[in-house]
């Protein structure tokens, strides 16, 4: 090994820097927002970017959100180039088609300077409870992104002019449901922007320019270093794998996702030739969240978990997919439950890559973003309710499936029971479980899904939800059994409403609401889980039946 | 005579002090029965119990009842719907992109966890009514069942109305008057279901464990014909007598980190500084706290083993910097310093116990900064060819010598340690400059002068008996108790009333407590608001004393935390935004009368000589001597290594250290040098 042009001890004393300045950015940005969505659920992330945009480190918060934050700066540079930026100034974007992923998720860059030049940006997204459209919190009806919510296409306004009272406030105000959380929201991105960009300062300040920036290359490098590494230890040859999202929400047809993927050397290509056309309801998938769910899935197989995730750790990969795809769609297709396919196309590469290192992978999980919303128009106004449920991991060749976590390619944390009895007085919820009998049986099991009913307080509750696994299980591998599909219903006095995954409907007051979510696939046969293993499970419940034979 | 023993990983330390007269001993811990190595203490020591009138203890017998999933069996009660709470968690996972993650293991088995038909609603309301009938008989099922050591009992909005809590406690009484009960309302009267419910099992799980240790000691003690007061510390840095504690045990996790503040804060006190940062350098890990005002900084938001823990405790960063800390090379050609730790076994290479992996301690002996013969006063033989053998690839690898590829990894060991204190520091508001730097544990003063440059500090202060200070803190202690209550109030022009009003309840309620555990006279009382804007979800901490609760107004409420929401958040106003205070917390404490004096023993004898030392990159000549080759009054000009028999303090070029009236090793900028940039 060549001795490094850095200083050993400089370069590993600013990375630590730098990664630590994004980490309090992000519990930052959780610990003052204001909706459930960002403050308990932390469904946000932060990253600090080099003058270039490129993303140097990032707060571990949602990797779905995380990969697309330099495409989505990019946009905005492009067309507002980064050498004419003032202070106070930032950049916002949100367009599903500019590198961006679905609406709710607003990502603000706020310019970082020194000694008058532009040095870094600060950079966060949030999930926002609100942005208007077809309907509060989620419109499962969109036809078109317009339906969608508030479009901000990549534009460049500025703090004291147009923010804090100003036009553009005002506007966004205006054309939303629950301004108080949501602009205290934006408030809270800002501010965290803010604190990365005092951080950097305080760096270029002791370090000086050409240290700093030494390093933050450096970095990039490292992580590509590392991520090759990785890919080299890996066989070479072309893997295929498939997997299906259940039906496009008006028709019983599968949706098909093919992923072709090809280890050359210390590089990896990942092909999405032969996957389904994109589809009329809000399924579609835009290209950077394509990206964004093959990146995470191929670097959690191949490289040890510390890696960091910034640009240089993107660049051994070149990602494909038909234009007009549902992995990568045109203009105005709606993307609100773009999570799904990026699941999917998470699966199909993750049974790609079960082929070259079968010890690495682990089995199909509940893989899913069950995205649940209540909402209420009350004589104070609305109340939206919004939560993701995520189910129980695929095994691997050695543990079991976690049970009951969301999935792989987002981290949203529950908003604890008695948040939600706080806030909202028009349900209740009154089961939270493991869900038992979900887990796909195996040498290892999956894990279980997750149980979840909701007693209706009032006439005129909006549910509405997408998710998926209902009638195509998570899969096993090497000869393991699936996990349980999914399942909603509604009990309304005796009858028993069954509800599909992507739904809407309006509940009424004793209505309760049940979610299942699914359970993951098992890896290796059953016959040969320890006897020690399967004992402890049957002490513990989680192979009943559960609630439903008490029901 | 006042004495505290202190019971670490390694060793168990003991300061004891009468009058003038000030005796320490370190002797080897009995991992399995900590009670041991305290008695082998006393005993190395010299002392007989009979002689003893203040004896404080700290042990870490709950964080590894915990760590080591050696606690009770206990049983779980939970609201109807709920058994899984301890299963879900969060939902979240700590590592994103690990496929085979696993949560942390709850202290209750799934089967162990029953629920209880009842709901109370956030405001306190019941809105499904226990039935005590119905109930009884399922608990004398339940509980007969099992063989339970004790009970935890967490209800949903438990916090917010007890009764039910307390209602099952009772119907558990009659049946098992011999199982302790936990309600969540005692443990942590906060909202979050999880998060109290994990602490509430935590404490009930390590109770019985924790009662049997204390017993023993009180036996142990009685037999040797102790007749003074016995107390032990707690996380938040007070302590009690074991009553208290057997009451609480939740608050005895994290008491060794604790009796080190309070120690370093004790020293400094005397010199008259208040505004502190203190640095505790043990084997595997370094623990920073920022101190304001002679008050350490409080916090209840921290974890054990990956499971959440809601109690006050001294807002302690951690780091994985310590002398045992392996040094190493990442797959992308970084160099690194820990986690991964050599421990105490087999420990750093240059124990000679058969570790081969290069450590800080290592490295200081490499670089010269530890002198293997008087490494703990000479006691101790250390192998320092082991040592240079261990850190060899290293140097091949980066093309240093040894010395230079030592001191590179305590540069780096260094700048952690600089990145805990900015968790504590700038992450919360704050300027390290306005502090002074307090190093201890062994290794401490070797890295205070180094991190003091990161930081821009500009002072340091070095305690007497610098690696026992954990042990001061425990006798010099004051006895204190935290209560607090969760309660939204919107702060308008009637909260003051109100606030003062829910203090006064409180202090009413927990004098009682105190006086039953003998504690009475001059109490101090502190006051602390959880305030956020509305609709936010996280409070920020503003503080009170008594005089300013009695003139409390709404705007000075305001003003106050918005100025702490601005200092950590960077946003805040006073202007439209409404805020809410969400809970109350009071500190109450006995504080001891006199501080017992602290001075440097003086048994180390040691050369005066020159040695060459490798420091941030250039090698030259250091001037070696003992600490107590320096009185009150005298000075030295850096370089220099100044050794006692517990630690060795490091004055770089620059620097200047005099001992002052205290006993303290007060260290500052060499003015004839001029500042660094």
């Amino acid at each position: 090994m060549t001795k490094p042009v850095l200083d050993p001890v400089d370069y590993a004393v600013i990375s630590q820097a730098l990664g630590a300045a994004a980490r309090e950015m992000g519990a930052k940005l959780v610990r003052s927002a204001y909706s459930p969505i960002v403050r308990e659920a932390s469904d946000c992330s932060a990253a600090l970017l080099d003058r270039l945009g490129n993303v140097v480190a990032q707060a571990e918060l949602i990797p779905m959100q995380l990969a697309s934050m330099s495409e989505t700066f990019m946009a905005c540079a492009r067309r507002f180039p980064i050498d004419e930026l003032e202070p106070g100034d930032f950049y916002i974007n949100n367009d599903p088609f500019e590198g961006g992923q679905h609406l709710p998720d607003v990502f603000l860059y706020s310019p970082v300077f020194f000694e008058g030049r532009v040095v870094g940006f600060g950079a966060t997204t949030a999930h926002h409870l609100d942005l208007g459209g077809g309907a509060p919190g989620l419109n499962m009806e969109a036809t078109d992104y317009y339906q969608e919510g508030l479009l901000f296409p990549p534009s460049k306004y500025n703090m004291d002019h147009d923010w804090n009272g100003g036009p553009f406030e005002r506007l966004v105000r205006a054309n939303i449901r629950v301004p108080d959380q949501t602009i205290g929201d934006f408030n809270a991105q800002f501010a965290a922007n803010e604190i990365g960009g005092t951080r950097l300062i305080e760096l270029y300040r002791k370090y000086g320019a050409e240290t700093v920036e030494a390093s933050m290359a450096g970095l990039l490098d490292y992580s590509e270093r590392r991520m090759r590494a990785a890919i080299a230890a890996a066989p070479d040859g072309v893997y295929h794998g498939e997997d299906a999202i259940d039906d496009d929400g008006i028709t019983d047809e599968p949706l098909v996702i093919k992923s072709t993927v090809t280890i050359a050397g210390d590089s990896v290509t990942i092909d999405f030739t032969g996957t389904c056309d994109q589809v009329a309801l809000n399924l579609n998938c835009p290209f950077s969240s394509t990206c964004s769910a093959v990146f995470s899935c191929v670097k959690s197989i191949l490289s040890s978990p510390d890696i960091p995730f910034n640009e240089g750790a993107k660049r051994p990969f070149t990602v494909t997919a038909p234009l007009g795809s549902l992995l990568n769609p045109r203009r105005p297709a709606p993307v609100r439950a773009r999570m799904t396919s990026s699941y999917r196309a998470f699966g199909a590469t993750m049974r790609a890559m079960a082929e070259a290192m079968p010890e690495a992978v682990i089995a199909g999980g509940f893989d899913t973003t069950e995205s649940v919303c209540l909402s209420h128009l009350g004589r104070d106004g609305y109340r939206i309710y919004l939560e993701i449920f995520g189910g129980g991991y695929g095994a691997s060749a050695n543990a079991d499936g976690s049970d009951g976590v969301d999935s792989p390619l987002s981290n949203c944390s529950n908003i604890p029971i008695e948040a939600i009895d706080m806030d909202y007085g028009f349900f209740r919820v009154i089961d939270y479980s493991l869900r038992e009998g979900s887990a796909g049986d195996g040498r290892q099991r999956g894990g279980l899904g997750i149980r979840r009913a909701f007693r209706i307080l009032e006439d005129g509750v909006t549910f509405a939800s997408y998710s998926d696994r209902f009638t195509l299980a998570p899969w096993p591998l090497f000869d393991g059994e699936p996990g349980a599909c999914a399942r909603t219903r509604v009990l309304r006095g005796e009858e028993v409403i069954e509800v599909g995954a992507k739904a809407s409907m309006t509940l009424m007051t004793d209505d309760v609401l049940i979610l299942e979510t699914g359970g993951g696939g098992g890896y290796g046969p059953a016959n040969q889980r320890p006897a020690d293993a399967r004992a402890h499970d049957e002490a513990e419940g989680y192979l009943g039946s559960g609630r439903d034979a008490a029901e | 005579m006042r004495v505290g023993v202190e019971v670490g990983g390694t060793f168990t330390d003991l300061v004891a002090v009468d009058g003038d007269e000030v005796r320490i001993a370190k002797v080897p811990s009995v991992p399995a029965r900590p009670d041991e190595g305290a008695f082998a203490a006393i005993e190395a020591a010299g002392l007989s119990p009979g002689r003893i009138d203040d004896l404080v203890h700290g042990s870490t017998v709950s964080t590894n009842a915990i760590l080591e999933r050696k606690g009770a069996r206990i049983a779980f009660l939970v609201t109807q719907g709920f058994r899984d709470i301890l299963l879900l968690q969060r939902q979240s996972r700590t590592s994103i992109y690990d496929l085979a993650y696993a949560k942390a293991r709850p202290v209750v088995a799934r089967r162990d966890s029953f629920e209880i038909e009842e709901r109370i609603a956030a405001d306190g309301q019941v809105i499904v009514a226990l039935d005590t009938a119905a109930t009884a008989a399922q608990i004398e099922a339940s509980l007969g069942a099992g063989d339970y050591q004790a009970v935890a009992i967490c209800l949903l909005n438990g916090y917010a109305n007890p009764a039910h809590e307390e209602a099952l406690a009772g119907l558990i009484h009659e049946r098992f008057p011999d199982l302790p009960v936990t309600c969540s309302s005692d443990v942590t009267r906060e909202f979050r279901e999880y998060e109290r419910a994990s602490t509430t099992t935590l404490s009930a799980y390590v109770q019985p464990v924790l009662d049997a240790y204390l017993t023993r000691i009180e036996r142990q003690l009685e037999a040797q014909q102790f007749r003074g007061h016995f107390s032990v510390m707690q996380s938040n840095g007070g302590r009690l007598p074991p009553e208290g504690m057997r009451r609480n045990p939740i608050s005895s996790l994290f008491s060794g980190p604790a009796a080190g503040v309070i120690g370093a804060v004790k020293c400094a006190a005397r010199s008259g500084h208040g505004d502190l940062i203190s640095i505790d350098m043990g084997g595997t890990s370094t623990d920073v706290c920022l101190v304001e005002n002679g008050t350490p900084g409080m916090s209840t938001e921290t974890e054990i083993g990956g499971l959440p823990v809601r109690a006050p405790v001294l807002d302690i960063a951690t780091v994985g910097a310590g002398g045992g800390s392996i040094v190493w090379v990442d797959d992308g050609g970084m160099l690194r310093v820990g986690p991964p730790s050599a421990g105490a076994d087999p420990g750093p290479a240059c124990y000679g116990r058969g570790g081969a992996d290069p450590t800080i301690t290592d490295g200081h002996i490499i670089r010269g900064t530890i002198q293997p013969e008087s490494f703990l006063g000479g006691e101790m033989a250390l192998d320092p060819a082991a040592a240079r053998a261990a850190f060899e690839p290293l140097a091949a690898r980066f093309g240093m010598s040894l010395e230079e590829i030592a001191d590179s990894a305590i540069r780096i060991a260094s700048s952690n340690i600089v990145r805990a204190i900015q968790l504590i520091s700038t992450e919360r508001g704050r300027d390290p400059r306005d502090y002074v730097l307090v190093p201890f544990g062994g290794a401490g003063p070797l890295h205070a002068a180094q991190v003091a440059d990161e930081l821009g500090i500009d002072t340091i202060l070095v305690p007497p008996n610098a690696g026992v200070i954990s042990a001061y803190g425990l006798l010099a202690a004051d006895y204190v108790h935290h209560a607090s209550e969760t309660r939204r109030l919107t702060v308008d022009d009637a909260a003051a009333d109100v606030v003062r009003r829910v203090f006064g309840a409180i202090k009413a309620r927990e004098a009682e407590g105190l006086a039953d555990l003998g504690l009475s006279g001059k109490l101090v009382y502190a006051y602390m608001l959880g305030v956020r804007y509305v609709g936010q979800a996280y409070e920020v901490p503003v503080s009170f004393s008594e005089d300013e609760i009695g003139k409390l107004t709404a705007e000075a409420m305001m003003e106050r935390f918005a100025a702490g929401h601005r200092q950590v958040f960077n946003f805040g106003d006073t202007g439209e935004a409404r805020a809410e205070v969400v809970n109350f917390r009071l500190s109450i404490s006995a504080p001891l009368g006199a501080l017992p004096r602290f001075t440097e023993i003086g048994d180390l004898a040691v050369d005066s000589r020159d040695a060459t030392i490798m420091d941030a990159g250039e090698a030259r000549s250091y001037r070696l001597m003992a600490r107590t080759g320096l009185s009150a009054g005298d000075a030295i000009a850096g370089p220099a290594l100044i050794e006692e028999t517990t630690s060795t303090i490091l004055v770089p070029d620059g620097w200047r250290a005099e001992t002052d009236a205290h006993d303290n090793l007060v260290i500052g900028r060499d003015e004839r040098k001029g500042r660094p940039s």
